[in-house]
């Protein structure tokens, strides 16, 4: 039986970091992984569809060269060879991190990792039994697979989940997407620009529902714009595959497509770990855990998708830090959920942290609120890039940020302006203060701070 | 352009009056908002002051080592060919600031009536005292700063209270959320406790200070002659040229406890019972505790404490207020501890005393006394108390009696653990003796209440196995 003080169970964003984070602390590591190093994110999630999107982006401004005065003829695209080419990226990421293990000198164990007790890890793998003792503690982190509706099977060709969508190098004449939340709207996005006819339905009464309601409809009017057929607020009753087309029942209608991709969320993988067997809680289908990301088991930690919401990459390596440096007797800073960035990258992109204007004001707060559109940003309009806005929801009294939600071109990198000074507690008076420069797309976070404050220059 | 009127701040709920220590900036000095004007000795920290406004330091009414009462006008910021002329003369009548010298009490300090004890909002008080919820300090929405500056009358702008020196020189951490919030709800800053990375304070910090009780007690007042411990007496010289005395001006904490202990003594009928108790177990008991590994040392004033709490909660009538009214009765023992400064004395309050263990006391009480004379208490531990202990034990004192710190309705003055011959049963014997005065308000109970209390005390203490149960 090999012994390591830390032994991983998964090695997504959350384990990976976790393991490296351990191993800096002077730790040995043991990281059990049945997948490829660096699990969905890097290898079906995050990564391969931000290769993707990015075909998309480019497919997309081929297609306005003109208005830049350039003329393409006997224009080709080849979704095959954006599939593989994400492929390529996914592989280099997961090498990436074999190299960070190697550094490191974490120890990779492949196969699927189940609890024996509290501290013993049994690995089953292609050349037999592994077992693995924790001496200090055991970290899971075995992630999210995405969920159906009920009575809805998942084939991979009809039916398909992100896990299809991301390997298939076929793409379909038509598609039904079902769920309009972050990975629904990208591959939306993604079929969209290669040509494909896209439904998408959302339950709820707008796309994109976490998101502040401007940026809803903000979006839907960039997608609509570009032929994607968006249906809110309909239930599916039934998803019924015709041989080489689907059928979906809705209360809003039918609808018929080649395929259909369920985008409806994701459920924790709690299943076949021994988690049973040691007693661990859960919660709503997720580990019950403490602020130092411990389970109900001492000496027994959960982080990632399994550990709750929100399922988010970054959120996991947030607490894979934060459960490592407990684990090595650090007193670490428990993680702000409400500091969180979200992030979509469909195009125009949306980014968003902290409460939106609805959720500020049913909090009882005097909000005030500012906004500025990319129309009226210069380097906006230079890039041909005008769609979206920012919006700063602030405290009326005392200026805190409560929260900021952003649409349009890199949305996604503009954020954290808002992340580190919502986490340093910076005031409406603090970005306002910050000279940015000129011209930036990030202007207009300063704007749509001063015009919560209400005197924005710009507008 | 607007003139600013520098006053000054009003930096504890119980500030009635500031001393000018040092002015950084002098007439005809360039300043900008945020700058440091000056420093403020109030009665309970030296505090930097903030100019809100820019301009030129026009006028300065009070110089450097003389007092002035809160909000009254100090100096005043304007532009180069503002006219300050009607500002200045305006603030000269009222304002005894500029005449003030350094000798004592002030006319603003010294008509209060005597009747009440002091809250620290008097009508004329909170008319003086610039608010901080409208005060330009508050806004965090720029437009209300806008509004504000664009009146063409003078604002009237109280420096805000900011990075005050700490008492270990540093400057007072905090995030600009937490800034606000603070001058916003007056919370001093400076009697924050920091939670945040590095001890910096953050909102919740701010948050919990706001939503703590409404200062009950003056924190200021308490213990009377338990103040700080006279100097080795020094051999009279018969050769000692020179003047025959001196006038040292008063700390400004010394004439808080100038001024309120006749607020208690002459309202509060005092009235004194004293007992002795055989400490013999008890100090034996305290010697075994503190043979144990791992175990916070206990002090006798810590058995004291629990002592008193425990038995409080008995006697409900001496966990007490008067309420003019009403008696108000605790059946919480929020715990009183008078701590000795060099400058004076604080009281900090050792919340929910009769559901703590011993340890717990003893750490909590040694932190509190620590943060004391450190001037880091939080604004929240400086009052609420139900019942005060007074101990000079540590100064060989036999007995003495204490001032009641109103509103509370009781104190107890405990003496040293004294080695002392006793008559036992056998003849002549050494044992351990301490005294306790307990001084309680009249209006509140009578003699037979407080010495049923101090006799329980006393079987508790004498008994003090049952402290640990």
């Amino acid at each position: 039986m090999a012994k390591y003080d830390l032994v991983v169970v998964g090695t997504g964003p959350g384990g990976y970091v976790c393991a490296i984070r351990a191993a800096q602390l002077g730790l040995t590591v043991a990281a059990v992984e049945d997948d490829r190093a660096g699990g969905v994110c890097l290898n079906w999630g995050c990564i391969p569809t931000k290769a993707l999107l990015r075909n998309a982006e480019v497919v997309h401004l081929f297609e306005k060269a003109e208005t830049f005065g350039i003329a393409v003829q006997g224009m080709k695209v080849d979704y095959a060879a954006a599939v593989q080419r994400s492929r390529g990226v996914a592989d280099r990421m997961a090498k990436g991190v074999e190299f960070l293990f190697r550094k490191n000198k974490i120890t990779l164990v492949p196969g699927t990792g189940t609890l024996k007790s509290k501290n013993v890890v049994e690995v089953r793998g292609t050349d037999g039994l592994t077992t693995l003792e924790a001496g200090r503690a055991v970290i899971l982190a075995t992630g999210s697979e995405p969920r159906s509706l009920p009575g809805v099977a998942i084939d991979e060709k009809t039916v398909i989940s992100s896990n299809g969508a991301v390997r298939n190098e076929a793409r379909p004449k038509s598609i039904v997407v079902i769920g309009a939340g972050a990975v629904g709207v990208e591959f939306a996005d993604v079929y969209r620009s290669y040509g494909v006819e896209v439904t998408l339905l959302e339950a709820l009464p707008r796309i994109v529902p976490i998101e502040d309601e401007e940026v809803s409809t903000q979006l839907t009017r960039s997608l609509s714009r570009r032929g994607i057929t968006i249906k809110t607020g309909v239930k599916v009753s039934a998803v019924k595959p015709m041989g080489a087309s689907v059928v979906i029942e809705t209360d809003g209608g039918r609808f018929e497509a080649e395929q259909v991709l369920m985008a409806v969320g994701r459920g924790a993988r709690t299943k076949g770990i021994g988690l049973e067997t040691i007693g661990v809680t859960l919660e709503r289908g997720f580990v019950k855990v403490s602020p130092t990301m411990e389970t109900s088991v001492k000496g027994v930690y959960a982080i990632g998708d399994m550990a709750g919401a929100p399922l988010l990459a970054h959120k996991a390596m947030a607490e894979g830090v934060v459960a490592a440096e407990a684990v090595a007797g650090k007193n670490p800073r428990p993680i702000d959920y409400g500091n969180v960035p979200s992030c979509t990258y469909c195009r125009p992109q949306v980014a968003s942290i902290g409460l939106t204007e609805a959720k500020a004001k049913e909090g009882g707060r005097e909000v005030a609120v500012g906004k500025f559109p990319f129309t009226a940003s210069g380097k906006a309009v230079a890039m041909a890039e005008t769609e979206g806005f920012v919006k700063v929801v602030a405290d009326k009294k005392t200026g805190e940020i409560l929260g900021a939600h952003i649409i349009g071109a890199e949305a996604t990198e503009m954020i954290h302006e808002f992340a580190v000074g919502r986490t340093l507690e910076a005031t409406v008076d603090e970005i306002m203060h910050t000279i940015h420069a000129h011209p930036t797309l990030s202007e207009a976070a300063l704007e749509a701070t001063m015009a919560a404050l209400g005197h924005a220059i710009h507008i | 352009m607007a003139v600013t009127k520098v006053v000054m701040p009003k930096l504890s709920e119980q500030m009635e009056a500031g001393k000018v220590i040092k002015w950084l900036k002098k007439e005809g000095d360039r300043v900008q908002s945020g700058d440091i004007l000056a420093e403020v000795e109030t009665d309970k920290a030296d505090v930097e002051m903030e100019a809100f406004g820019s301009g030129v330091l026009r006028k300065i009414l009070v110089s450097a080592g003389d007092k002035a009462p809160v909000g009254a006008l100090i100096g005043v910021i304007a532009e180069e060919g503002d006219d300050i002329n009607a500002v200045v003369a305006q603030a000269g009548g009222g304002a005894p600031s500029a005449a003030a010298s350094s000798a004592g009490a002030k006319p603003a300090m010294a008509d209060r009536p005597a009747a009440v004890p002091p809250q620290p909002k008097s009508e004329d008080h909170a008319e003086r005292t610039p608010s901080p919820s409208k005060g330009p300090e508050s806004p965090g929405i720029r437009r209300a700063q806008e509004t504000v500056a664009q009146q063409p009358a003078v604002t009237e702008m109280a420096p805000r209270p900011q990075a005050p020196a700490a008492a270990d020189g540093g400057r007072v951490k905090a995030s600009p959320l937490a800034r606000k919030i603070a001058a916003q709800s007056g919370v001093d800053l400076k009697l924050v406790h920091g939670s945040g990375p590095g001890g910096r304070i953050v909102r919740r910090d701010v948050e919990a200070a706001a939503a703590a009780p409404a200062a009950a007690a003056p924190a200021a007042a308490a213990a009377p002659s338990a103040a700080a411990p006279s100097p080795a007496l020094r051999p009279v010289t018969p050769t000692v040229t020179g003047p025959e005395y001196e006038d040292v001006a008063l700390s400004t904490m010394r004439a808080a406890i100038a001024k309120r202990m006749p607020l208690s003594k002459a309202p509060v009928p005092h009235f004194y019972v004293t007992s002795e108790v055989a400490m013999d177990r008890a100090w034996e008991l305290r010697e075994e505790l503190n043979g144990l590994e791992g175990q916070p040392k206990i002090s006798v004033n810590d058995l004291v404490i629990r002592t008193c709490a425990l038995t409080l909660l008995h006697h409900p009538g001496v966990n007490a207020s008067f309420q003019g009214e009403s008696i108000r009765v605790f059946h919480r023992v929020h715990m009183g501890i008078a701590v000795a400064l060099e400058e004076g004395l604080i009281t900090p309050v050792l919340r929910d005393a009769h559901a703590k263990t011993l340890a717990q006391i003893a750490v909590e009480a040694r932190d509190l006394a620590e943060r004391a004379r450190q001037r880091k208490l939080r604004t929240q531990e400086l009052s609420g108390a139900t019942f005060s202990i007074s101990n000079l034990g540590m100064f060989d004192v036999r007995d003495f009696s204490a001032i009641i710190n109103p509103p509370e309705g009781a104190i107890l003055a405990v003496g040293s653990v004294r080695k002392v011959p006793v008559v036992t049963d056998e003849g002549l014997g050494v044992g351990r003796r301490m005294a306790m005065t307990i001084s309680c308000d009249h209006r509140v109970m009578d003699g037979a209440m407080g010495a049923r209390f101090l006799q329980d005390v006393k079987r508790l203490l004498e008994e003090p196995l049952r402290l640990l149960v």
